[in-house]
């Protein structure tokens, strides 16, 4: 079968699937390659809305909806470059410490008195500074990425205690990024989790960068063997996380009012396990930035559904933990069915 | 000579495909049989059977009078199969001792008794007369001492049937020579010994039987002296073919700049004091053993080695280039000698790794690709290179066979327009007819004005393909070759036999 070019061009530059092609006949191969990884995750997702819609009347309405949207679009920002580090077989668990040090560095300047564009101009550097610091460690130094933010996570969390004497910093003045609804009555973070969607979805799927990274993540040796400047390129992706979390940060400080060391625990983990929920792959290579937004979307409607159904938080996390689990499973099967 | 493993129409299906259809095999103790066939004839699936790894579908195996429907890793070597496969399944951090009794160390009261561990390392290594100390870490050993170490190790576990799966594809000629003695002191003492190879000269330098498969079926058998290389030949591809055969003399003109020249080049310890100059429109085969030094010399020459003493002009520009994405800008293409770990991006479509060099070419502003764009780079040379693939751009190269897979990665560099390619043991692990068909290319591509560089440690390559050879020994250029005078055992002589 002849593919035109332009259904070519069309398709997602996910890897197509390989799940449930392997044992059937080659025209049904072909049309389940063109199934994206993540068409399973609308159907997870779609089936989480009707069974919590059933169970609680306060699910179903535009509020709610916002208000999961809302909860989700801290995670969301920081997985969107979480997935492309990912896809280049990298990872960076830095981002919560970092974003709570972001918070705290943000407080402290903002409260004595410096101009506003000047601590949010400091907030950012941060964060991109820490994310140098871990591009600068994994390329030039050598050191496993895993290792390395394992690290600058404990650092930053512990440099934010210092930054704040172990208080939380509250401000007045600074709640129209986290708090105010410009339009549709859906509030800045929300629309600024959108840009950061689309940006990041367009530079997988129409950049060379893009490219690069999944080259790297498919085969680091044979991707710098054909030109690719790998180091470049990961540096990069660590300073494109680490832009993410100065804008979290500020989003952080905006919402809650105050700079705090214990802000943003656990960011890291759910983004991870958004990211590879979205079908990225732990083996690098393959993934998509739409596939971690459906993969933030679930952990957002559980947890969402969690409170609605007055069942204690702590369960958000027993679910969140297994969530990670069985995505990492699936990506398992999905190699060694790949192997075959 | 007993038959001591018998298969009976054993037939195996991936995904709804049959890749063998009723396969018979015996294989008779004191007697070496070659498992012979190109890549996808189904021969690693055969003795994955064997050796069970594989669950066939139908058919039997009887092994020393016993039936099994199938077996399993741990039957089969219960029942004496042990299985050498080519990628080493070894410790590399243990001692040589260690790794010969893994899996079933020798204890008391789950303490190691040490000293028995030695003994038996001791007592193989002698029974096969090889000469490797015991405590010696694995991982710092030679390839062709690794392969030793795991063949002693399925000998000390009592095996009956040993089966080499493309044994030599790392060896230097010595330790070729060195295995084919090695297994012929096996056979006489009883092992049924299954050698699989795509390798003609070796069917004769070593076995007994021959078996040559094709397309899932028994293409022929029998005694390997009543077949010659041609018969071979064509059973292994179904056609009469004419053998080792030189390719037509030039009949274009060579630029009149070299695009490559190394003088005085040296690389230590690797190489030293290497002279040679490579003109558009030729193909110059640098030949040597492994360990020769040619391998390090078309690396040095991409980049990834730095020169010691001595200069290199590529295009007539001086200067050491760095890394392989300045050599690139230069205009060397590499095509590396182990494709899966160096050249392809296995998960990644087909047309991503023909485009992954040219992708800022391709690019819009150097910035924004396009599906289409590398889909009309991979249409571009799908059918000049008669790339064998579904036709879809999006499909994974790793779904492809070695010999395809490395037409992609040559397509990458012709997309790239290199004037100058270096190539690194192009055909390792390619079937014949691929290795046919890549050869014609690159034939091709010298007839455009394409300077190629080939480093080989395959002799048949170089009379195949080359110009002009250059011999390479212990480092040094030692002669060189040129037209009709380079005949296999020119080469081998020179080589240093």
């Amino acid at each position: 079968m002849t593919v035109r070019e332009d259904s070519a061009a069309a398709a997602p530059p996910t890897a197509p699937s390989i799940v449930g092609a392997a044992r059937r006949g080659p025209r049904l191969r072909q049309i389940a390659a063109r199934v994206p990884d993540w068409a399973a995750l609308v159907v997870v997702l779609a089936v989480l809305v009707v069974f919590f819609s059933f169970k609680t009347p306060y699910f179903f309405n535009t509020d709610n909806f916002i208000n999961i949207l809302i909860a989700s679009a801290v995670v969301g920002i920081i997985a969107c470059p979480a997935t492309m580090l990912l896809i280049a077989g990298q990872f960076d668990l830095s981002v919560g410490g970092a974003t709570a040090l972001v918070t705290a560095v943000f407080a402290e300047s903002f409260t004595h008195d410096r101009p506003l564009i000047v601590s949010i101009l400091l907030a950012v550097g941060v964060g991109a500074g820490i994310g140098a610091v871990n591009g600068f460690l994994v390329t030039v130094i050598g050191i496993n990425a895993l290792i390395t933010t394992i690290g600058t996570m404990g650092v930053t969390r512990a440099f934010a205690f210092i930054e704040t004497n172990g208080q939380a910093i509250g401000f007045n003045g600074f709640s129209t990024l986290g708090v105010s609804r410009p339009l549709l009555n859906i509030p800045w973070m929300v629309w600024i989790f959108v840009v950061i969607v689309l940006l990041t979805t367009f530079s997988m799927r129409a950049t060379t960068f893009g490219r690069s990274l999944y080259a790297i993540g498919a085969n680091p040796a044979a991707a710098r063997l054909a030109g690719i400047r790998t180091r470049r390129v990961i540096f990069a992706g660590f300073v494109l996380s680490g832009l993410a979390v100065g804008l979290t940060g500020l989003l952080v400080a905006s919402q809650t009012g105050q700079g705090s060391g214990n802000a943003a625990t656990g960011l890291e983990f759910s983004a991870i396990t958004a990211v590879v929920l979205g079908g990225a792959s732990l083996a690098g290579g393959r993934g998509s930035i739409v596939g971690t937004i459906l993969g933030v979307l679930v952990i957002g409607v559980v947890n969402n559904g969690i409170v609605l159904l007055n069942i204690e938080s702590f369960w958000q996390d027993v679910v969140r933990g297994l969530l990670l689990i069985v995505a990492v499973a699936v990506d398992r099967l999905r190699l060694r069915l790949a192997a075959e | 000579m007993a038959t001591l493993l018998s298969a009976h129409g054993v037939r195996k299906s991936f995904g709804g495909v049959e890749v063998l259809h009723g396969v018979d095999l015996d294989a008779a103790s004191g007697s070496i049989l070659a498992l012979l066939g190109e890549n996808g004839a189904g021969k690693s699936t055969l003795v994955k059977i064997l050796a069970g790894d594989y669950v066939p579908d139908a058919g039997e195996i009887e092994i020393g009078g016993e039936r099994y429907s199938h077996l399993t890793p741990i039957s089969a070597r219960a029942a004496g199969v042990r299985m050498i496969h080519q990628e080493f399944q070894d410790a590399p951090t243990l001692s040589v001792a260690e790794n010969i009794s893994l899996g079933r160390l020798p204890s008391r009261r789950s303490l190691v008794r040490w000293r028995a561990v030695r003994e038996r390392a001791q007592t193989v290594l002698a029974q096969m007369g090889v000469d490797l100390d015991p405590d010696a870490q694995v991982g710092s050993l030679r390839v062709g001492e690794r392969q030793v170490v795991e063949i002693a190790r399925a000998l000390s576990d009592q095996a009956r049937v040993l089966i080499l799966d493309e044994p030599t594809a790392a060896l230097s000629q010595q330790e070729v020579d060195r295995l084919f003695d090695f297994l012929r002191r096996l056979r006489d003492q009883g092992t049924a010994i299954i050698y699989i190879t795509h390798r003609l000269d070796e069917v004769h330098a070593i076995s007994d039987r021959v078996q040559v498969l094709r397309d899932g079926f028994v293409a022929t058998e029998g005694e390997t002296s009543g077949f010659d290389r041609a018969a071979l030949v064509e059973a292994m591809i179904g056609r009469a073919a004419a053998g080792v055969v030189r390719p037509p003399a030039r009949a274009w003109e060579l630029g009149a700049e070299p695009m490559l020249e190394l003088r005085g080049a040296a690389a230590e310890p690797a190489f030293a004091d290497v002279t040679l100059r490579v003109f558009p429109g030729e193909v110059v085969a640098l030949y040597g053993k492994l360990g020769a030094g040619s391998a390090e010399v078309a690396e040095a020459v991409f980049g990834l080695r730095k020169l010691t003493a001595g200069t290199m002009l590529v295009g007539g520009e001086a200067g050491a280039a760095s890394g392989p994405a300045a050599s690139i800008g230069r205009g060397v293409g590499f095509v590396p000698a182990d494709r899966k770990r160096e050249a392809i991006l296995p998960v990644r479509p087909v047309a991503e790794n023909v485009a992954a060099s040219s992708w800022r070419l391709l690019a819009r502003f150097r910035l924004l690709i396009s599906r289409r764009a590398e889909a009309r780079a991979y249409r571009r040379w799908h059918d000049a290179l008669s790339i064998r693939s579904r036709n879809d751009p999006l499909q994974p190269v790793a779904t492809l066979s070695g010999g395809n897979q490395q037409k992609v990665v040559l397509a990458r560099w012709l997309e790239r327009g290199s004037p100058l390619l270096v190539m690194s043991e192009p055909t390792r692990g390619v079937d014949v007819g691929a290795r046919a068909e890549l050869y014609r290319s690159m034939r091709e591509l010298a007839s455009n004005g394409v300077g190629i560089l080939v480093s080989t440690s395959d002799y048949e390559e170089v009379v195949q393909v080359a110009d002009r050879a250059l011999v390479m020994a212990r480092g040094r250029i030692v002669a060189e070759l040129e037209g009709d005078a380079i005949t296999t055992s020119r080469l081998l002589t020179e080589a240093g036999g």
